[in-house]
């Protein structure tokens, strides 16, 4: 027994499945399966991107992105019949995304900006269709994505981006109120309105 | 080398574990029921940001895309992530702890599963059934789940003060912001 597509599933505003989101947050679940060559390549392109995070640089550019993470599985571990023990013939990369925003808008993003990364990580996996133009790009997500069965987020009302600028915020005000009672009035609107200035975009 | 599962001070987790044949319905059932039910069982984990039940019933295989043979998973398959504060350790036995009653209902309709279901039993199985990431990336990694929520309060606060202070004279704007946020010097 499988379980079953819900066959009407609402697709929301956001152009995914509600079970995908937590509030603001959304999740995307993808796996595909990898050609013969990305058995050799995509373990070295791991390897090379966690020590030298050009790529996840990009990734914070994508300022809507909260955790992602690849896999490469060549077989899952063993824990008794009826689970059948080996290898699989393929293969097969797990991608997981959290992230805010519109599906579509994300994976537009994703095309456009990490055009060479995306090519780069999916480029072995079979069906694969170049990430631009996006819209079979986009068929092929869907084809291979999987809705999730219950999504949590521990802070769903918050975007990415919120985060970032309210952890940036905090920051700055840190030393205004390690020094507030020791300046004199005078000094501290000084200072408040230097910090009110300087924490404008965290705003 | 650095740790594939690791980005900053957060962990990836993740256990692909194979369901029980006849169970995959009512998993399903009662992991999409959870909302309904009340807040998520992960929010008993203070320490997860984020985390997902998804049950993957089979891998994708299209003929156009000339794949030599189709392959298909053998069972449907419980996928758990987590993107979590600290150690997995130590979190896994908070999740086997404290999600004792849900774990009975996911992870005990799942092949090899002890049947208590919770404690030390659960958290090898867990690990038994561990993957580990390729890459894992954190936007704010550096910050725990209580560091966000106190940064994210901290923001409204800011906000409401500034529109609130908008025209007090020099001392009743001190007064007014160590009263707000304290001082610590």
């Amino acid at each position: 027994m499988s379980v079953e597509a819900t066959p009407a599933a609402p697709i929301t505003a956001t152009g995914t499945h509600p079970r995908n989101h937590d509030g603001q947050a959304i999740a995307i679940t993808v796996f595909s399966t990898i050609k013969l060559p990305g058995r050799v390549f995509l373990p070295v392109l791991f390897a090379v991107t966690r020590r030298f995070p050009k790529l996840t640089a990009t990734l914070r550019q994508l300022s809507f992105i909260h955790f992602a993470r690849w896999c490469l599985i060549g077989r899952l571990p063993y824990n008794g019949p009826p689970q059948k023990k080996g290898r699989f013939r393929y293969p097969h990369m797990y991608f997981e995304s959290n992230f805010n925003g519109g599906w579509e808008e994300y994976i537009d993003a994703f095309s456009h900006i990490l055009t060479n990364g995306m090519t780069a990580f999916w480029g072995t996996s079979y069906g694969f269709p170049k990430p631009l133009p996006t819209a079979p790009f986009k068929k092929y997500i869907q084809a291979n994505e999987t809705e999730a069965d219950h999504y949590y987020s521990a802070y769903p009302e918050a975007t990415s981006t919120m985060i970032q600028r309210a952890l940036e915020l905090d920051a700055k005000l840190a030393p205004l109120k390690r020094d507030a009672s020791r300046m004199s009035p005078e000094e501290f609107r000084s200072a408040y309105r230097a910090f009110i200035t300087d924490a404008q975009n965290a705003l | 080398m650095a740790d594939p599962n690791v980005s900053g001070q957060a962990r990836a987790f993740m256990a692909m574990t194979p369901v029980k044949p006849g169970e995959e319905k009512p998993l399903a059932e009662y992991l999409r029921g959870l909302r309904s039910r009340g807040p998520s069982p992960l929010a008993k984990l203070p320490r997860t940001h984020m985390g997902r039940f998804v049950i993957v019933p089979d891998f994708h295989n299209d003929p156009t895309w000339n794949q030599r043979h189709e392959e298909h998973l053998d069972l449907n398959y419980l996928i758990f992530t987590s993107n979590l504060d600290g150690d997995i350790d130590s979190y896994l036995d908070e999740l086997c702890d404290k999600l004792a009653p849900e774990a009975k209902e996911i992870w005990g309709r799942c092949v090899g599963c002890p049947d208590s279901a919770s404690g030390h039993a659960l958290k090898t199985y867990l690990k038994h059934n561990q993957i580990k990431s390729g890459i894992f990336f954190s936007a704010y990694g550096q910050a725990t789940v209580a560091k966000v929520k106190e940064s994210l309060r901290r923001r409204e606060q800011v906000i409401a003060f500034a529109i609130r202070a908008q025209g007090m004279g020099p001392e009743e704007l001190q007064q007014a912001f160590v009263a707000e946020f304290g001082s610590t010097g």
